[in-house]
């Protein structure tokens, strides 16, 4: 099939976009799950969306294509790009502009028969030979659009009237503009930015994640079902590739990170009566199924759990929990260490020992997840201690790794 | 449904090709270059020929349009449902935002539906009027680009006045704070909002100092895949412009090009990921990292009991 620019499916660009732009280090032979001519067509269609942030490596195995992009830098997430490339065919760009340029006015109402005499006769016939809609067509567009919310049926006896739906009395530019790139499926306001052509260079943003917009129709689907107090079945793939279908789980909130780029779905699982976190960019997909019941009881469970929550990870099932401790030193003129430990203690709590020396100190589920944070006052830990004796070990040979890497000998002075 | 062709660049051009045309016609230049402005690099190849081969009904060969009104279609229940939802956050305050029409709305999220679980609980005093006050000056004058004098509590708590010219104003999510990129100052071109005592528009220019331009440095990292190091090392710094090579199965250079002035934040959070992660150049940098574990390694070995 010839390329075209367009997609039909969002999953898997969804792939090349997470691979060019996370990890951007792949020739074209190891996409090798995927056929070289799909490989180049994806290629091409990344270029042609983001072609001021496309790059290009030369290496013995061949071309290398990254998307590097300095989140700083750009006012309006590059990635909305992709949301905005599905396919359609000629009738249906045709019909939606006719539509609603014969339901122009909010107070116009026709059936489905009428708009389409109005379409074959002040519209379709200006054309040469061309096509006319049959009245099934036209009905099924509305229809779509009636889901979609743009028009609003109205039977009368036997009829079925169609009218756009009213317009909003907007005023919110800056805050489009904001939103549109820190709120959760901010797509969204970036499509309402395009149609009122508001957008505008007032913001950036610092440590920004744009990549979470690849997950948004997924996000999008766990929203939808949390409102509607749905269990759901969801597919995921494993880090291997490996394809898992979960059901009977329900969703009770969205956890997202904005140190790491991650964000997870916390579900009840039925199965094993525990609170688990999937990451939303290994979800494929995701369908309601039966109300949950007790999904307020649920939702007050995770809501206890999360007081000894460092990260996602929750109970193991053994009910048991971890302790981790560390204190720092810092000096007379460095208070902005103690106020860093007290703005990012998380459930953890902090006590000031003495004018230059404070203890951290937190019960968690897995001390684990704690252990890159902790890495980050490395120059000021002057005791540690995990209940996890597993931890504690690899903690202090992951430091003695550490030293041996960067050539600090045993003394504690650089190896010559 | 987010990926739909109603929210898609191929529709938005189409709809402002149409507009040009409704007023009058409109010419393969016309064409050209709004198909550039609002659609991709090469959709041109496809909206073009399709209207001109009048494969989609909508405009003649002479640039007219049998569409008599400038196209418009509502807001979507979707895009409704969202507005509901920025409307609840603790952020919008900060905006002067009115929204008719959302009376019998769900909003498509609350604060009860996610949580950020590892931003800074310093963040800014979002429902502070005085606080409120200053970002809408602020913004203000961002958006006139009027230059502003701002009165900042500086570190050691004491006053200090700066006359700056606003660029942009810069969020993170991290921090949960604002600040106000500026030009105008000769050291200081960054003003945390939360920091400001006062400030209030200037009247006439100040000199503008040419220092607005990032300093921009590069740090090269030789990566371990272990412990699932690759996946969260290249998450983590993805927002960074950067670049990555394998070498081999286990082995990767990656190279990070970064602020001058988030050196130490940058720092820190490459020892986060401990050993997995060792800094191979610039120099300076490695010496950095090298002063900190020195210190470390004393840290520990003066305190035995956490040796066991």
């Amino acid at each position: 099939m010839a390329y075209k620019e367009l997609i039909k499916n969002f999953d898997k660009i969804r792939d090349y976009m997470r691979e060019f732009y996370v990890y951007g280090f792949k020739s074209r032979d190891e996409y090798n799950k995927k056929s070289g001519r799909s490989y180049d067509d994806e290629r091409r269609r990344l270029e042609s969306w983001f072609e001021d942030y496309i790059g290009f490596h030369q290496t013995s195995d061949g071309k290398n294509v990254f998307i590097s992009i300095d989140s700083r830098k750009t006012h309006h997430n590059p990635l909305y790009k992709a949301w905005k490339a599905k396919s359609f065919t000629d009738g249906d760009i045709s019909l939606h502009f006719i539509l609603f340029d014969i339901l122009y006015d909010e107070n116009i109402s026709l059936t489905a028969g009428q708009i389409t005499d109005i379409a074959d006769r002040d519209y379709l016939s200006e054309f040469d030979g061309s096509r006319t809609f049959d009245e099934s067509t036209v009905r099924k567009k509305l229809k779509e659009y009636a889901a979609l919310g743009l028009v609003t049926s109205e039977k009368l006896g036997k009829k079925v009237l169609y009218k756009r739906t009213e317009s909003l009395h907007c005023h919110c530019r800056d805050a489009l503009n904001f939103y549109s790139e820190i709120a959760p499926c901010g797509v969204i306001g970036s499509f309402l930015l395009d149609r009122t052509g508001e957008q505008s260079n007032i913001f950036t943003f610092k440590h920004h994640y744009i990549n979470q917009t690849t997950d948004s129709e997924i996000l999008l689907k766990a929203f939808l079902a949390m409102k509607n107090k749905n269990e759901i079945s969801l597919t995921s793939i494993s880090r291997k590739g490996r394809k898992n279908l979960y059901t009977h789980l329900v969703p009770l909130n969205v956890f997202i990170s904005v140190q790491s780029g991650r964000q997870y779905l916390m579900v009840y699982t039925r199965r094993t009566k525990r609170i688990k976190a999937f990451r939303l960019d290994y979800i494929l997909n995701i369908e309601e199924s039966d109300t949950a019941k007790d999904y307020e009881i649920l939702r007050e469970t995770l809501k206890k759990v999360q007081k000894n929550m460092w990260g996602v990870s929750t109970e193991g099932g053994s009910g048991r929990m971890e302790h981790v401790r560390f204190t720092i030193h810092f000096d007379q003129y460095e208070d902005y260490i103690f106020n860093r430990l007290e703005r990012e203690k998380r459930c953890g709590t902090v006590r000031r020992i003495d004018e230059t020396t404070a203890e951290f100190s937190a019960d968690v589920f897995d001390s684990s997840e704690l252990v890159p944070w902790i890495r980050t006052f490395i120059c000021r830990i002057t005791d540690i201690y995990f209940s996890n004796p597993v931890l504690q070990r690899q903690f202090l040979s992951d430091l003695n790794e550490m030293y041996e890497m960067y050539g600090i000998n045993d003394k504690g002075g650089e190896q010559t | 449904m987010i990926f739909s062709e109603i929210y898609g660049a191929y529709y938005l051009c189409v709809s402002k090709i149409l507009e040009k045309a409704v007023n009058g016609s409109i010419t393969d230049k016309d064409i050209r270059h709004i198909a550039e402005k609002y659609a991709f690099s090469e959709s041109l190849l496809a909206i073009e020929p399709a209207l001109k081969k009048q494969k989609w009904t909508l405009l003649q060969p002479d640039g007219s349009t049998p569409i008599q009104h400038i196209p418009t279609i509502p807001p979507s229940t979707l895009e409704k449902m969202w507005l509901k939802a920025i409307l609840l956050d603790k952020r919008i305050k900060l905006f002067d935002v009115r929204i008719d029409g959302l009376d019998n709305v769900e909003p498509l999220f609350t604060e009860d539906d996610y949580t950020i679980f590892d931003s800074y609980s310093d963040g800014d005093p979002y429902n502070d009027n005085h606080y409120i006050k200053n970002f809408r000056t602020v913004l203000s004058a961002v958006k006139s680009h009027r230059p502003l004098r701002i009165g900042i509590k500086n570190k050691r708590g004491m006053l200090n006045e700066v006359s700056v010219i606003p660029e942009f104003l810069e969020y993170s999510e991290k921090d949960d704070k604002f600040r106000l990129i500026t030009s105008g100052t000769k050291n200081n071109t960054t003003v945390n909002i939360g920091r400001i005592l006062y400030c209030e528009p200037l009247n006439g220019n100040i000199p503008k100092h040419n220092n607005q331009k990032r300093n921009l440095c590069t740090v090269t990292l030789a990566l371990t895949d272990e412990r699932n190091a690759l996946e969260r090392v290249m998450l983590h710094f993805s927002h960074f412009e950067k670049e990555a090579a394998k070498i081999d199965d286990l082995h990767y250079i990656i190279t990070i090009h970064y602020d001058s002035s988030d050196e130490t934040e940058l720092l820190i959070r490459i020892l986060s990921f401990g050993a997995k992660l060792k800094v191979t150049s610039p120099e300076s940098f490695i010496t950095l990292i090298k002063k900190r574990l020195l210190l470390q390694k004393q840290n520990l070995s003066s305190n035995k009991s956490t040796a066991r």
